[in-house]
């Protein structure tokens, strides 16, 4: 009796209990409070482009991260749910509140039809398949040139709110529900299962778990999000081009978020507000800019391979622990 | 009947730059396990250089050939030993590594070029006539003779000579390759260096004819891929059959229907083929 | 009473070999069976056919009364066939608790849906039944080998199954590791789960189980009480080649 109560003690508490998050609470807070005193529109703007970045890497990590579904194809979300949006809005005149959620949705449907397929690819067949599908798209929107507006995309998508700081308001809104709906999922026991999918397959299989299920499951969340995302983004930049269809973009989204640490959510939003910043407070010193922004991610995954984020966390519980041992506590 | 020697043509000339990037790329994905992203991106820096050196400097072509060349070459080996040997146990990272360090070369290129479209002066200025009724530029046709050539090279140099059997010694059993005295690591180097040659090569022919762009590199990469997965992985006579394949379809349906179709054919090609085939067409090694 | 296993005619080919072939056995609820045989005889292979990780060619597989060819493995836990694998497979990056949590998550487990505390506690339980319960915390890549085994039957047993398949559970384990885990499949089967059992350790083996099966190149060459199974010349042929039971002392 006295040993099952040790135990009991011993267990871990629940990872979704709010203390949890007090560093995370902290943050968005200071969020809200950014318009108060920065007044520059440009900055805004900046931090509504890392809103939605935030949102484009947290869903790729639950899909590659979490799920171990190695994706270079996530222009594929972000692109489809954008051009869903640019389409019913420029030719319909439907509002961003249906638009917005309805892109998600078409971006969840590729979802499916992708995640079908790839159940049973790996690797770098699994990543090519990947590419495949996003080029598809970004190919279909070059044969509907006429539709789609071809390389220069849509001008003309409605915009969100004419005032930058309620739009900055609405992308706050945005990174905090998707991603904080993400770091619920991951850290439920749902978390559990697909990290036992990217652990081994077959492990999880033997212990009773519909893999097919739950994979595409992530490919149809991973997908919505990423959908809403840049459905979202279409209309804070009120135009939809092939930027968000490229293979640069897909390429962009793995390397930000492996820099900042894969299977952790909150690394590579991390990773995405540090390198967009940097990126543009660097742009006074190109070559410094250049060196330092592409070939950082080099750099970590030589040196620091688990993310910044991880390592970082790794390094101060170190230090703590560290500190404790000399207290002598 | 002309439409269709211009097809005959042209689809030999795009399946031979196909072939001659995939073989490369095959290369190392069959004998080290290594799926190198940067592969174009050294295509990219080949063409990039005998920019520089030919079209710019006004250097001797030959001499911008080799610089080209082998710049690229000793590249390769950094790359490979540098950033690729240390990941090397995970297939993964090491995707993950080269895209990253394509995308650095890009903006290193970017940034000392600018995005502007490159255009290079032909080796040769000169336009025949094939078979009495297709026209096709001097450029092109060297482009198609010397992939052809590099190809058939290659093939010898793999399949006759002592470095190439130790290749396949590598590429069939690691383990077994060393107990034979073989060391992989420097056959790794080895092969790494032909494909990064390769791929140089065919940039610095193909560059007068397409331009050279930062994001040249994006395009190609997907089709070479493309083309070692459908040929299987490790079979070099599968990728080049591919390269044919690729090539030529592309090529019928730009004529026919339109170039924007073209552009979608392989990918929906490979899509289908995964769907129904996770391993690829003629493989031999499983995912 | 209908038996709670019944393999009939079970047949697999790779190609030109019979990995299996024409295999016939039941179980009976509440048996401990023992299948033995010599290295590559097919064991794992007929495991990997009850367990839905291969297709069977040919033959039947009855559990609980219900064909179960063709089900998934997922499928098939769920009906409550459990196993271990005979070479370990964890979830490196994941603690041991989590790695126990996993099981408690299949559809079977969560019909009541148990919130996390409960299940970590059942997890919990499970490991100290398999004295691994004071490890619980660490990463599974940091678990050493005689560790590893008993978590894989921590896991098989999170499954709640009704027939429990384990994969040469003592192999690589000291002793004193044997003797204890041996103890716990004992308590298991005095508690009513069927189990079979592959090992090649055959003194463990004997002490532990009613019944024998022996599979030579995929064929049952042998199916008795273990003191019938050490006399059987098929067995003693097919372990220690032609003339070999001068090489059995007792």
């Amino acid at each position: 009796m006295d040993r099952l109560h040790s135990l009991e003690e011993s267990l871990p508490s629940s990872p979704l209990h709010w203390k949890r998050f007090r560093v995370h609470f902290a943050i968005i807070i200071f969020l809200l409070f950014i318009p108060a005193f920065v007044k520059s529109i440009y900055v805004i703007d900046l931090l509504i482009v890392c809103n939605v970045w935030a949102v484009f890497l947290s869903s790729w990590d639950l899909l590659t991260g979490y799920t171990g579904q190695i994706s270079f194809g996530h222009s594929l979300f972000i692109g489809g749910g954008a051009y869903t949006a640019g389409f019913l809005s420029f030719y319909l005149g439907v509002p961003f509140w249906v638009t917005i959620p309805l892109g998600g949705c078409v971006a969840a449907i590729l979802g499916f039809g992708l995640g079908m397929p790839a159940l049973r690819l790996k690797g770098p067949y699994l990543a090519l398949a990947t590419f495949a599908a996003s080029a598809v798209l970004h190919g279909l929107s070059a044969v509907f040139w006429e539709y789609s507006g071809g390389e220069d995309g849509l001008y003309g998508v409605a915009p969100l709110t004419r005032d930058y700081v309620v739009k900055y308001y609405w992308s706050v809104i945005l990174m905090v529900l998707c991603s904080g709906f993400l770091l619920f999922l991951v850290n439920s026991q749902y978390g559990l299962i697909l990290k036992s999918i990217r652990e081994d397959e077959s492990g999880a299989e033997a212990s009773g778990i519909n893999v097919t299920k739950y994979k595409v499951l992530t490919f149809v969340m991973s997908g919505f999000l990423a959908g809403v995302a840049g459905a979202f983004y279409g209309h804070a930049q009120m135009h939809v081009g092939t930027d968000l269809l490229s293979l640069h973009l897909s390429i962009m989204v793995v390397l930000m978020s492996v820099a900042g640490g894969m299977g952790t959510i909150v690394g590579p939003i991390v990773a995405g507000y540090l390198l967009i910043l940097l990126n543009e407070w660097l742009r006074v010193i190109e070559v410094v800019r250049v060196l330092i922004y592409s070939f950082s991610v080099v750099l970590i995954l030589l040196f620091i391979p688990k993310g910044i984020v991880p390592t970082i966390i790794s390094g101060v519980e170190a230090l703590i622990n560290k500190m404790k041992f000399q207290s002598g506590s | 009947m002309v439409s269709f020697l211009e097809i005959l043509v042209y689809g030999a000339v795009q399946s031979s730059v196909y072939a001659m990037l995939a073989v490369g790329f095959s290369l190392i994905f069959g004998v080290a396990g290594v799926v190198n992203l940067a592969h174009t991106a050294f295509y990219m820096v080949g063409a990039y250089l005998i920019y520089t050196a030919f079209s710019v400097s006004g250097l001797n072509l030959i001499l911008s050939l080799v610089i080209s060349v082998v710049l690229t070459g000793i590249l390769g080996l950094l790359v490979q030993h540098l950033c690729v040997r240390p990941l090397i146990r995970s297939e993964y990272s090491v995707m993950i590594i080269t895209v990253a360090l394509a995308m650095f070369f890009q903006e290193v290129l970017l940034s000392t070029f600018g995005p502007v479209d490159r255009n290079l002066t032909n080796f040769y200025e000169a336009t025949y006539r094939l078979f009495g009724m297709v026209t096709i530029d001097a450029q092109r046709l060297l482009t198609l003779l010397v992939a052809i050539f590099l190809i058939i090279c290659l093939w010898l140099f793999i399949k006759r000579t002592k470095f190439g059997r130790a290749i396949q010694a590598v590429a069939q059993d690691r383990e077994g390759a060393v107990f034979m005295g073989i060391n992989p690591n420097r056959v790794y180097l080895q092969v790494m260096f032909i494909s990064a040659c390769l791929a140089a090569i065919a940039g610095a022919f193909i560059a007068p004819t397409l331009g050279a762009r930062p994001h040249m590199w994006e395009h190609p990469l997907v089709r070479v891929f493309i083309c070692v997965v459908l040929g299987g992985l490790g079979s070099l006579e599968g990728t080049i059959l591919a390269a044919i394949i690729i090539g030529y379809t592309e090529v019928i349906v730009a004529f026919m229907l339109s170039a924007y179709l073209g552009e979608l054919v392989a990918v929906a090609i490979i899509l289908f083929v995964l769907t129904v085939r996770p391993t690829g067409l003629m493989g031999r090694r499983a995912a | 009473m209908d038996a709670l296993l019944q393999v009939e005619g079970l047949a697999k080919r790779f190609g030109g070999l019979d990995a299996v072939f024409d295999l016939d056995f039941t179980v009976e609820a509440g048996e401990i069976m023992g299948m033995i045989g010599p290295n590559g005889a097919g064991k794992t292979t007929v495991f990997n056919l009850l367990t839905g990780f291969l297709e069977p060619t040919k033959g039947d597989i009855t559990f609980k009364g219900e064909n179960i060819v063709n089900r998934k493995p997922n499928q098939i836990v769920d009906r409550g066939i459990s196993r271990t694998f005979q070479i370990v497979r964890p979830f490196l990056n994941m603690t041991v608790l989590e790695n126990v949590l996993v099981p408690l998550q299949a559809p079977k487990n969560r019909k009541v849906n148990k919130g996390r505390m409960e299940n970590q506690r059942r997890a919990a339980g499970l490991l100290e039944q398999v004295e691994l319960a004071d490890k619980m915390l660490l990463l599974a890549a940091d678990l050493s080998h005689g560790d590893l085994k008993r978590l894989e039957v921590a896991r098989s047993l999170a499954a709640k199954p009704d027939l429990l398949l384990l994969d040469e559970p003592f192999s690589g384990l000291a002793t004193k590791e044997i003797s204890a885990l041996s103890d716990l499949i004992k308590n298991l089967n005095d508690d009513g789960l069927t189990i079979i059992l592959i090992e090649h350790k055959l003194r463990e083996l004997m002490k532990l189980v009613k019944r024998v099966i022996t599979l030579n190149f995929g064929v049952k060459i042998a199916d008795g009480t273990p003191e019938e199974i050490a006399k059987n010349e098929a067995v003693i042929e097919a372990y220690l080649g032609k003339g070999g039971e001068r090489f059995v002392t007792s």
